[in-house]
């Protein structure tokens, strides 16, 4: 056998990639800021000694100490039990793992990775490790093996592949990556046991089966109770952990210590993954820098100071974003200068809820009143809509407001109840159509000085508004505005529901200077 | 002590070596009388002697050494009698299938005898060749021994195979044993009323082993023999640390705290690899530390570790989801519990006040753990906010949880203490 002896690196996109090309998956590699928050420590393997090699892999998995020594034991020499990685997302599984295959002594013969989450179906994975472990076929001819689908045939072709493998004793490890995913997949608690079930199924004390899952082991227990592996448990990092990873690679770490002691405890309050934390921080970071004139400089206690008060309002307004996508303008408004961005960041620093008054997007004016008339379609009750928009504009409900006993005000709690947890309704076209009619006419005034002065059809003002509303209907349903439901069998048109949130729709109506609370029915 | 540590890994790949071998776990069985594995050969060697057709079921829970049993037997009966038996291997998580089930025994068959196998075969060519192999077997006086692991997977759908095996044994020419393996007791229950009437009811039950078993297993699997290729001297040293070990008191009451939980064999094995693995490689032999860590890396609750990974909103937001199910409310959702949250906020007016959509992330998080989920399958295309979510920690959990985690806030605490004593 000439089969190089160096393993197979199978990261997860390599791993994708040598499976089956005729597969339907198309492996998409994770994103990437975990990657680069930890550098991949090159070093060359050949002629170290265990010990520095043991060093190397600690040193590339900052605060994994105890896992990894975990894993290169319960690996390391070949035949071994099954192994069960699980730990949350973002807490460096497949790292460590993958790490530990290249690490460990007697190099493993080959190693076949398998992400379960880019190989959508049984077939797909049957393939990519058949694929994997068995040599590329020579001639193009005999390329075209046949696939298996059966998981008796897959086992008895898996057997066969791996007994020509570890014929001398070499080891072969198998890696099953997100197995989570297989437990939603159709007939996925049978593939599940198959695959739990691999180390009885195929008896080949040189195969290693490691699994890696974010779910944990209690997870997979079935119902005539399968075979558990040892498992291995990944926290997810202490506070002081994401700070070491954190200040992997940056060229002025005195700089990024101080930024980090400032705003890395209130963001870790917020969420403790690492990948987040580290999009979250990295603009900040940028801001942070924003008064530094020298980037290489270290910072003194004044300077630090200073540069605190400066990202303080910045710090507040990043723990209430989920996404920071700088929008074109703020961005021009950061390279202008930061006069612009200090008044913003004062208004937003001031409103707690980050209620920035202004609309993100660019919507046009009457796509903006069909989506108010969606809103309020969702809110309110269908039977109310006459007593809202009655001719005087639902401006004088409050005639009809009777004293409230005690069974009423709990009967209005139970629907206030129903309400959160019916969430918004759904409302046919027709219905929609008539609210927007309303609220339009009721505006008319404010829409007088847009309409154009040679409209034939200017006896109403909203005749402008009207044209095209199926388009821009369309239009907020695909951008997720509104949602469209299936067609009701009985009424047999579509019916809609509305997406947005008060907090939006209130930002709308500003920006159109619609008076919107006065239409929403209050309990 | 230069030289200890290539010695203590030669040992240790032995012991791992030991461990993983299921055949020499079990090998004690072969000189105690009156167990399990002499009762199924007398009968498997009686009928292949007496020429009769057999059945046999045996049960047990998972890693109890059944299918272990089963290969040794199989072994002792293939030196025994080398031309008189063949075996004919099925499982039911691979061949449950009728078809599938039938092609594989024809195949199997096929190897045995030296045939030529036709993937083209139909199931009625394969069904027939099966029951003239049966007949010609049975002329020829070689048993065909059917092993079915995970039996109770065959007795699903219409039992086409189990009977039509079962039916042609009932014949005289015939000489065959099935031998059904399965972790469910209630295996042949599940049968249809004419699979169970051609079916004789054998039945091996195979149970947890007692702690006296399980010590003498444990001292069969780490004491080192003789004649393992390691200097005499280790061995010596290693087996007297090892006998002081096993007669300590602490080490009964690891073994005894291992076996309250689970106390089949697979479990016991893989605690004594844990321990093996974690070797102390300096001194070279097992320690009692080593089987203290391997218990406590056994014993671990997941549910506690992943709640002990949160951070201080995700608590929160479990207090709130915990407050509305103490508040008796028969379900609820994210916005009920946002409601909970920003009157939380309100009234304490503490520094973690955040707005819904990293309320929401948060959430999300909790899904992803496992934490809490969504009460029902409907509503799929409901947005995420309104469908009815549910709690999957119980309140011991969480204020456990709450009470071991160092940063959780006072206020926290309060909160959820609050509730439970008013």
């Amino acid at each position: 056998m000439s089969q190089p002896v160096t393993p197979r690196r199978t990261t997860r996109s390599s791993a994708g990639s040598a499976s089956d090309p005729a597969s339907p998956s198309k492996s998409r590699p994770k994103s990437t800021p975990r990657r680069q928050l930890i550098p991949a420590a090159s070093k060359e393997e050949e002629g170290e000694d265990e010990r520095s090699a043991i060093n190397a892999l600690l040193e590339a998995l900052p605060g994994r100490r105890a896992q990894a020594s975990d894993l290169l034991r319960l690996l390391a020499p070949a035949p071994a039990l099954p192994l069960l990685l699980y730990g949350g997302a973002a807490t460096g599984k497949t790292r460590a793992l993958l790490l530990a295959l290249r690490h460990i002594r007697p190099r493993p013969r080959r190693v076949a990775y398998a992400a379960l989450r880019s190989l959508p179906s049984p077939r797909a994975l049957f393939a990519s490790l058949l694929s994997q472990l068995s040599p590329p076929p020579s001639s193009s001819a005999s390329s075209r093996q046949r696939v298996p689908d059966k998981p008796s045939d897959f086992v008895a072709a898996l057997r066969d592949a791996l007994a020509s493998l570890c014929a001398q004793g070499e080891a072969v490890y198998l890696v099953f990556d997100n197995l989570e995913v297989v437990r939603s997949w159709d007939k996925g608690g049978q593939l599940l046991a198959l695959i739990l079930r691999l180390h009885d199924l195929l008896r080949l004390p040189q195969v290693v089966l490691v699994y890696v899952s974010s779910a944990t082991p209690d997870a997979y227990y079935s119902m005539t109770g399968s075979v558990e592996p040892n498992h291995i448990y990944f926290p997810d990092y202490a506070v002081d952990e994401v700070r070491d990873i954190l200040m992997r690679g940056h060229s002025n770490p005195k700089l990024y210590t101080s930024f980090l002691s400032v705003a890395l405890k209130p963001l870790f309050r917020v969420t403790r993954r690492v990948d987040e934390l580290g999009a979250a921080l990295e603009p900040l970071f940028r801001r942070y820098c924003e008064p530094l004139g020298d980037l290489k400089a270290v910072p003194d206690e004044s300077t630090k100071r200073r540069l605190f008060e400066h990202i303080q309002p910045h710090l507040a307004v990043a723990l209430n974003e989920t996404f920071s996508v700088p929008m074109r303008a703020s961005v021009d408004q950061c390279k202008d200068g930061n006069s612009g961005v200090k008044a913003s960041t004062k208004r937003q620093f001031g409103s707690r809820d980050s209620l920035s008054t202004e609309l993100e997007f660019h919507m046009s004016v009457s796509a903006k009143y069909l989506l108010l008339s969606a809103f309020l379609a969702s809110r309110n009750l269908a039977t109310l809509d006459a007593a809202l928009f009655d001719s005087t504009g639902g401006s004088d409900n409050h005639k009809r407001k009777r004293k409230s006993s005690q069974a009423s005000m709990n009967m209005k709690d139970t629907m206030v109840e129903e309400m959160l947890m019916k969430g918004p309704g759904t409302f046919p076209l027709e219905r929609l159509l008539a609210i927007f009619q309303c609220i339009t006419s009721v505006s008319e005034d404010a829409l007088n000085d847009v309409e154009c002065p040679d409209s034939m059809m200017n006896g109403s003002g909203m005749t402008g508004l009207m044209s095209d509303v199926l388009l821009q209907l369309s239009t907020l349903c695909n951008s997720n505005f509104l949602s469209k439901s299936r067609s009701c069998p009985l009424e047999g048109a579509a019916r809609y529901r509305s997406n947005i949130d008060e907090d939006l729709a209130l930002k709308v109506a500003r920006s159109v200077s619609f008076p919107l609370s006065k239409y929403i029915y209050r309990r | 002590m230069a030289a200890a540590a290539p010695v203590a890994s030669q040992a240790q790949a032995v012991l791992r070596g030991r461990l993983c071998d299921p055949g020499f776990v079990h090998s004690a069985l072969r000189s105690s009388p009156d167990t399990n594995y002499s009762k199924l050969k007398y009968l498997v060697a009686s009928s292949v002697s007496e020429a009769c057709n057999n059945s046999v079921l045996l049960l047990g829970p998972r890693g109890c050494g059944k299918a272990a049993v089963v290969d040794m037997v199989l072994e002792d009966l293939k030196k025994e009698h080398p031309d008189a038996i063949s075996v004919i291997r099925l499982n039911g998580m691979l061949h449950s299938d009728d078809n599938c089930a039938t092609k594989e025994i024809a195949r199997q068959l096929c190897l045995e005898h030296q045939l030529s196998f036709s993937k083209m075969a139909s199931s009625d060519d394969n069904t027939e060749f099966i029951i003239d192999m049966l007949r010609e077997c049975g002329l020829a006086h070689k048993t065909i021994l059917f092993i079915l692991e995970e039996f109770d997977l065959f007795a699903q759908g219409k039992q086409r195979l189990l009977y039509s095996l079962l039916d042609a044994m009932q014949s005289l020419t015939s000489q065959a044993v099935v031998i059904g393996v399965s972790c469910r007791l209630d295996a042949d229950q599940l049968l249809e009323k004419r699979v169970r009437s051609r079916f004789s009811h054998r039945k091996l039950l195979f149970v947890p082993s007692s702690l006296e078993d399980t010590q003498r297993l444990v001292e069969h699997l780490l004491i080192l023999a003789n004649d393992s290729g390691l200097p005499a001297k280790y061995i010596m040293d290693y087996n007297s640390r090892l006998t002081n070990i096993f007669s300590d008191k602490k080490f009964k009451g690891i073994l005894n705290s291992l076996m309250d939980a689970d106390a089949t064999t697979s479990n016991i094995l893989r605690f004594l690899f844990r321990a093996v693995s974690y070797m102390d490689m300096e001194s070279g032999f097992l320690s009692m530390e080593s089987f203290v860590k391997a218990l406590s890396s056994m014993q671990r609750q997941p549910k506690m570790d992943s709640l002990q990974d949160l951070s201080i909103l995700e608590l929160y937001i479990l207090v709130c989801m915990h407050r509305l199910e103490d508040k008796e409310q028969s379900s609820y959702n994210f916005t009920s519990i946002m409601k909970e949250y920003r009157s939380i906020q309100d009234a304490y007016k503490t520094s973690d006040k955040y707005t819904s959509t990293v309320c929401f992330r948060a959430f999300e998080h909790l899904l992803d753990r496992e934490l809490i989920s969504f009460g029902d399958n409907r509503g799929r295309n409901q947005a995420l906010e309104y469908r009815p979510v549910k709690l999957l920690v119980s309140s011991r959990e969480l204020a456990q949880s709450l009470k071991l985690n160092t940063t959780c806030p006072a206020v926290l605490q309060k909160l959820f203490d609050r509730e439970r004593y008013m």
